[in-house]
Parts: C-alpha cells; sequence; structure tokens
C-alpha cells in the first residue's frame, strides 16, 4: 500500500527538463526533495542518444538537407534545424498551434528540451533592463532588482561554465568567466575599428557555455562547433550533461519521460495545488501525481497553456490567474534581417579549430542621456562572428581546373552581424486556448496572437543601419543585409506570459517566482519575465530558478508551503 | 558558328523554353511531376561533374561519387520547380549534343563536351537582379543547380573533404590567429 502510494507521491514536481527545469531537478534534489521530474517528450540520454554527434559530413545521405517529406511534417521548424540536429525538434505536423499572426514557435520535446540545441549566449542583465518598466511605464515593475539576483547569477555561472571577457560595463555586468574564446584577425580588426570610430560602443567576446576548460569531468570544448548534435565531449551547457545528472546521482530524481501535463489540480480546502495531472505521450492513459510544491518550466507559452487548462470553482480562469495576465504579455527577441560585408586584407591570417562562439557589441542606445535615440525606446545588442569563405559561401566561377583551385584555397574574410533587440511588454500580444481544435491527445490548441510595435520596427530598422555603419567604417566590401526579416518568435526567446510584479493585481508572481494566488506553485522559466531586456535570456532564467528553489526549500523547511 | 547558335537554342529553350512549357503549371500551383525519373540519366550526370570538377592530383567528382548524391538531392530534397529545370536540362543537353555533334554527351570528345559546358556556364544571367527575379520565379537554372550541387556533393564528401580541402573532425584547440602557409588548403567545414 505505501509502495503503491509512493509511486504518485512526491516531495516536488518539475514540469519540464529544459535549461530552468533541469536547474529546478538539480536543486530541489539536492535540497533533499523527492522529485519528480515530467517531460512531455521522449529520453535522451546523454551521449548515447546524440545519433550524430559523430558523423562525418559525408555520412549524411542529403548533407544537411530534409527531404521534402521531412519538410511537410516541419514547415516551421524546418528554418532552425536540418538533417544533423532535426530530432531534437518537434514535427510540427504533429505538434499543430495557431498562430492568428506569424509567430515561429521553435520546440524541442525531448528530455533536455531546447537546452540541446541553444545558442549558450550568457549575459546578465541590469538595473538598466530590471528598473525599465518602471522609467517608462511599459509593462509593471520588475519586483527584484540586480542585488537581488547577483549572487545567483555568480551562482549558476560558477557551475554552468561561461566563457567570457572581463569589460566591466555597468549596464551588462561582468560574471564569473572562463577565460574568453579568443577573437580572430577579422573580429580583432572590427573591433580596433570600432574602438577608434566610436565612443558610445565597444565589442567583446560572446560570452557562451562553452568551456575553455575542463570543469567537473566536463569538456573541455573540442572546437568542432557541432553543438546542436549534441555534444559527446560535454563541451557546453545543457541539462542532459550537467544539472539532470547531478539531480540523477542525488538519489532523489524520478523522471518520468512521455508525460504531457495536462492541468495542475487545485485543492479548494487547503487553497493550494495538489498535483499535476499528465497524460502518457505513449498510452493516452491519465495519471494524477502529488506533490507539497510544483514548478513550473515548460516554457513561456506551454506554462501558461498548461495554468489556462486548469480550471477550478476558485480560478474559472486558469489557475492563479486571478489577474487575468496569464498568456498575455508575450515577448520575444527582435531580429533583423543580418548584415555581412567582406574584407580584402588580412589574407596571411587563418584559423585552426571551429569557434562556437560570437563577438558581441553590447546594447549603446539609451543607457544615459548621451546616448539617447529619438528613434525607440530601450536598445538592442548585435552578434556577430567572422570567419574566411570557404566552398558554402564563396562566389565561385567557372568549371574545371580553375573551379577546384577556386575551391582549395581559403577565401576572403567575411563577417556577419545580427541584431536583438528588447521587445516591449504588450498586454494585446499573447497566447490563448482553442477549445474548438485539439490535438490528438484532445488538449486544445494554443493560439498565438502576436505583433511587433512601432517601436520593435524601428529598432530593426536602426541595427540594420547601424551594422552596416559599422563594417562600413571598417573598410568592408560588399556590404549588405539580407532583404526578409525573420518572423516573430525566431530568435526562440518566448518569454512574459505569467509576469513577475509586485502587485497580485497586476502580475501573476511574486519577487520568488511563487505564484500570488496559489503559494505552493513556482514559475522560472521565460513566462515570469516582466521584460525582455536585449540579453538572451536564459542564464537569467537558470539563476531566478536556483533562487526560487531555495526559497521554496527554505519555506517548506520553515513549514510555511 | 553552327555550334553557336545550337547552344544559344538550348539557352533560350532551358530559360525561356522551359518556362513556356511548364508556365501554366508554374502559375496554377505546384508542378505535379513523376519522381524517380532521374537515375536513367545517371551516366550523362556523372560526365558532366567530371568536368565541373575534373580529376587531377586529387580525385574528381566521379570518383568522389557526387553523382549519387545529386540523384539523391534531386529525388528527396529538391522543390519540384527544380526537379522539372534539372531533368528538362538534362534532356536538352542530349538534344543539342545530338543535333551538333550527331552523338549524344557521353559520346563527345573531351573537346565537344567543354564546350558545351563553356556555353551553358555563360547562360546564367550576368544580372544579378533579373536573375534574382529568375529565381524565383522559376527555381535555379539547370546549369546553376548542377555546378552547386557538384560543389556541394564534392566538398562534403570523403575525398572531396579530406583531399582537396583541409578537414578536421575534432579540432581539440581553437587557435584564433595562425600565419598561414603557402599550402594551407582552405577548411571543409566552418
Amino acid at each position: 500500500m505505501e509502495g503503491q502510494e509512493n509511486i504518485y507521491h512526491f516531495d516536488a514536481i518539475v514540469v519540464g527538463s529544459g535549461i530552468s527545469g533541469g536547474w529546478a531537478a538539480k536543486e530541489l534534489t539536492e535540497g533533499g526533495l523527492k522529485t519528480l521530474v515530467l517531460e512531455r517528450g521522449r529520453n535522451v540520454e546523454h551521449i548515447k542518444d546524440y545519433t550524430t554527434a559523430a558523423k562525418h559530413p559525408w555520412e549524411f545521405e542529403h548533407g544537411t538537407h530534409l527531404t521534402q517529406e521531412e519538410l511537410k511534417e516541419r514547415p516551421i521548424q524546418s528554418s532552425h534545424c536540418n538533417a544533423t540536429d532535426k530530432h531534437f525538434y518537434v514535427k510540427d505536423s504533429e505538434h499543430p498551434y495557431i498562430q492568428e499572426k506569424p509567430f515561429k514557435w521553435i520546440r524541442g520535446y525531448q528530455v533536455g528540451g531546447r537546452s540541446l540545441t541553444w545558442g549558450r549566449q550568457s549575459y546578465r542583465l541590469s538595473d538598466l533592463d530590471f528598473e525599465a518598466n518602471r522609467k517608462d511605464g511599459h509593462g509593471v515593475d520588475w519586483p527584484i532588482r540586480y542585488k537581488d539576483i547577483k549572487e545567483w547569477y555568480d551562482y549558476v555561472e560558477e557551475y554552468v561554465g561561461i566563457s567570457g571577457a572581463v569589460n566591466s560595463l555597468a549596464h551588462l555586468p561582468d560574471g564569473v568567466f572562463l577565460p574568453p574564446i579568443p577573437m580572430n584577425a577579422i573580429e580583432k580588426h572590427l573591433e580596433e575599428s570600432i574602438g577608434k570610430n566610436y565612443k558610445d560602443r565597444m565589442l567583446i567576446n560572446g560570452r557562451v557555455a562553452n568551456l575553455t576548460q575542463p570543469k567537473k569531468g566536463r569538456g573541455p570544448c573540442m572546437y568542432r562547433n557541432l553543438c546542436s548534435r549534441g555534444c559527446p565531449f560535454s563541451g557546453y551547457f545543457s541539462s542532459n550533461s550537467t544539472t539532470l545528472v547531478d539531480a540523477f546521482n542525488s538519489g532523489n530524481l524520478t523522471l518520468r519521460e512521455n508525460a504531457i501535463v495536462k492541468e495542475v489540480v487545485y485543492d479548494e480546502a487547503s487553497k493550494k495545488a495538489q498535483g499535476v495531472k499528465i497524460i502518457d505521450a505513449i498510452t493516452k492513459e491519465e495519471i494524477t501525481y502529488y506533490a507539497k510544491i510544483i514548478f513550473l518550466n515548460a516554457s513561456a507559452i506551454a506554462t501558461a497553456s498548461i495554468l489556462l487548462n486548469s480550471v477550478s470553482d476558485s480560478f474559472p480562469n486558469g489557475l492563479g490567474n486571478s489577474s487575468l495576465q496569464i498568456g498575455h504579455n508575450l515577448m520575444d527577441h527582435v531580429v533583423n534581417e543580418g548584415t555581412y560585408g567582406t574584407y580584402n586584407g588580412l589574407l596571411d591570417k587563418y584559423y585552426v579549430g571551429r569557434s562556437p562562439g560570437t563577438i558581441y557589441i553590447p546594447r549603446f542606445q539609451n543607457l544615459d542621456d548621451k546616448t539617447k535615440s529619438t528613434d525607440f525606446i530601450r536598445g538592442y545588442g548585435i552578434q556577430g562572428k567572422g570567419s574566411r569563405e570557404n566552398w558554402e559561401t564563396k562566389k565561385t566561377e567557372g568549371f574545371g581546373i580553375t573551379l577546384k583551385e577556386q575551391l582549395e584555397t581559403p577565401g576572403k574574410w567575411k563577417i556577419s552581424l545580427g541584431g536583438r533587440g528588447e521587445v516591449l511588454p504588450n498586454y494585446e500580444n499573447r497566447i490563448s486556448l482553442d477549445y474548438q481544435n485539439r490535438d490528438q491527445w484532445g488538449l486544445p490548441l494554443v493560439k498565438v496572437h502576436f505583433e511587433y510595435g512601432s517601436n520593435e520596427i524601428a529598432m530593426m530598422e536602426h541595427m540594420t543601419k547601424t551594422s552596416e555603419e559599422m563594417l562600413r567604417k571598417a573598410g568592408f566590401e560588399n556590404v549588405g543585409s539580407y532583404r526578409t526579416s525573420p518572423p516573430p518568435g525566431s530568435a526562440v526567446h518566448e518569454m512574459g506570459t505569467v509576469r513577475m510584479g509586485r502587485d497580485p493585481k497586476t502580475s501573476v508572481l511574486n519577487k520568488y517566482n511563487q505564484m500570488h494566488d496559489v503559494r505552493n506553485v513556482f514559475i522560472t522559466d521565460g513566462s515570469c519575465m516582466t521584460s525582455s531586456a536585449c540579453q538572451n535570456p536564459s542564464l537569467t532564467y537558470m539563476a531566478l530558478t536556483a533562487r526560487a528553489c531555495h526559497y521554496a526549500l527554505n519555506q517548506l523547511r520553515s513549514d510555511l508551503l | 558558328m553552327n555550334r553557336r547558335k545550337a547552344m544559344v537554342g538550348i539557352l533560350a529553350v532551358t530559360g525561356m523554353g522551359i518556362a513556356a512549357f511548364t508556365t501554366k503549371k508554374f502559375f496554377f500551383g505546384n508542378p505535379k511531376v513523376q519522381r524517380g525519373q532521374l537515375r536513367q540519366h545517371l551516366s550523362l550526370i556523372t560526365e558532366m561533374i567530371d568536368i565541373i570538377i575534373p580529376p587531377t592530383d586529387t580525385p574528381g567528382a566521379k570518383e568522389a561519387h557526387v553523382q549519387d548524391y545529386i540523384l539523391g538531392y534531386m529525388e528527396f530534397c529538391a522543390p519540384n520547380k527544380e526537379y522539372v529545370n534539372f531533368l528538362h536540362g538534362l534532356y536538352e543537353v542530349q538534344d543539342s549534343c545530338n543535333n551538333m555533334y550527331g552523338a549524344n554527351f557521353e559520346g563527345c570528345t573531351m573537346e565537344e563536351k567543354n564546350e558545351i559546358l563553356k556555353d551553358l556556364d555563360g547562360s546564367y544571367s550576368a544580372n544579378d537582379f533579373i536573375n534574382k527575379i529568375e529565381v524565383k520565379l522559376r527555381g535555379r537554372s539547370f546549369f546553376t543547380i548542377l555546378r552547386s550541387l557538384t560543389i556541394e556533393g564534392y566538398c562534403t564528401s570523403k575525398l572531396g573533404a579530406t583531399e582537396l580541402l583541409a578537414y578536421q573532425p575534432i579540432p581539440t584547440v581553437y587557435q584564433a590567429e595562425i600565419n598561414i602557409q603557402p599550402t594551407q588548403k582552405a577548411w571543409a567545414t566552418r
């Protein structure tokens, strides 16, 4: 009897095993809680299930191309994956959603989620970001400031392993860094040129979760730059290679894959969540698991949809939704078309190895009165990468021996730049549930309604213009930008749908990511973000998760949950 | 002179002619075309790619089995427009060879083959803008497809990547800046 009960009863449930769910699993299990991690997709065992990681280019039947049939199954995901990593992306045909306006929802339903395929860019937010909403009146005020999260950034960076350089920028705080991935000749050239031509900005080494030194038996990076296939050397940070391993080693982890969460079950008597009802993805059987606390880490859109589908007498509009903010204020980062240029020089320089990193031009607009933009509020940063052209990028002519000679020799230097800009919180940008249209498990389809406002569009135009200008000033030729801008969602940074705030009337979570309305439910994925800033957000999710877990553990110990 | 004229004929056919032939299909939804037709043209494809990337002190496209790569790509990955263009291109090359030289491509002398490829190569518009519109409307032209797939298939083949180019599966270190050696080959992967 007791044994049977244990199958369904835990101290904590974590929904999702991606970058933030992995952290919740690690912190809660190491804190002594018997923890159930629910993952809607299949299991992906570290290394063993990285089926393409060791393949040579010639071992893929059609190179990196997807077949027409595979494209048909992935009309949305196919812009973000190819034949080498498609197994870490969903088939859209199996997991439909409704786009009221074009919005890419890029997903990886598997243990580890999108932590397997993420871009690994890791930047701290600063008070410029935490104070932005209060200062310009968009959205609601963040309930935290940099001082509240700083030690948690330290804590997760120390564990993750972020390579980066100390740059002493107030609005992009330095962290606990491994040595940076160095810049190559063209990147240094652009760094120098920007330093010379601009007073308001600098080019820095990208801060990435790739190990330039070994850490706790992981890594170092082997510089193959094939991260999205999964790394057999554990050279970059993913849940599979780190947090889930430690959670497992604690002896307190139960991981259940193929578990699609239908709803969080609310108990009217205790005014707390009792547990989580799942549907087995394969057998379609419904099962309820019970726990004292619940962490939702399903990603911004999925977490909001679970809450909206968790209807009870007390919460007819979705669990913890007395503010009616759940699903609203959806944000991504606005990305521009991408700018490129070639450089006719430094031809005596090359490199060995393939950098998984980037260069970064941190935000340089609206930092103070001197950098105030007349076109938009808030700001953007620019990521880039330089390399010498090879057969993939080089423009060649003719055929025969002359063609072979052109292919054989390293081409010109080329740099590509792409902006990542802040999206303002806007109540109208939202997800909702469509009960008329259901998926194969009978769950209502997610409907996304998202549109850039004039601020985002002005920013997008500005990033293209300034990128081109910086390259021209650095002597690049053939400077141009791609003409079609990617649809919203393309940055794969969706966030904001279950925001933190000070006031339960206008926000869903308090300063510890705890639901205002339901105190034993915590939400620490991207949905908690009160504003989007322009930095790649995963590092902040991780820091907030670790912080919320420690708060929850303390509350549990004091019997307050 | 005659040859020139005939080739201009090919160009017209490969360019505008195909469009006329398939215009209706292009403008009224996806052209339906039966896949699986390319294997019978394998010897022609093989002969052509081995002129595009010939054997020298390093292997040619044929030895690297690029013909199989092209076949696989065209049958399974190519959009319909490209498949149609490619298939018609193959037919027209043979037609022109027969008209001009009285033999199909495989039966032509090396000089004749080279001449034919030279003319095909010159066929894509020098005007980037017109080119882009054309591609958008009709898909890439026959020779553009053949040439770029030959390069791609060759440079990702084991022989191409390891013999013509420099391939390092596991670099282990990143040296961001080295002085280039005169013998330095381009990296096969980025």
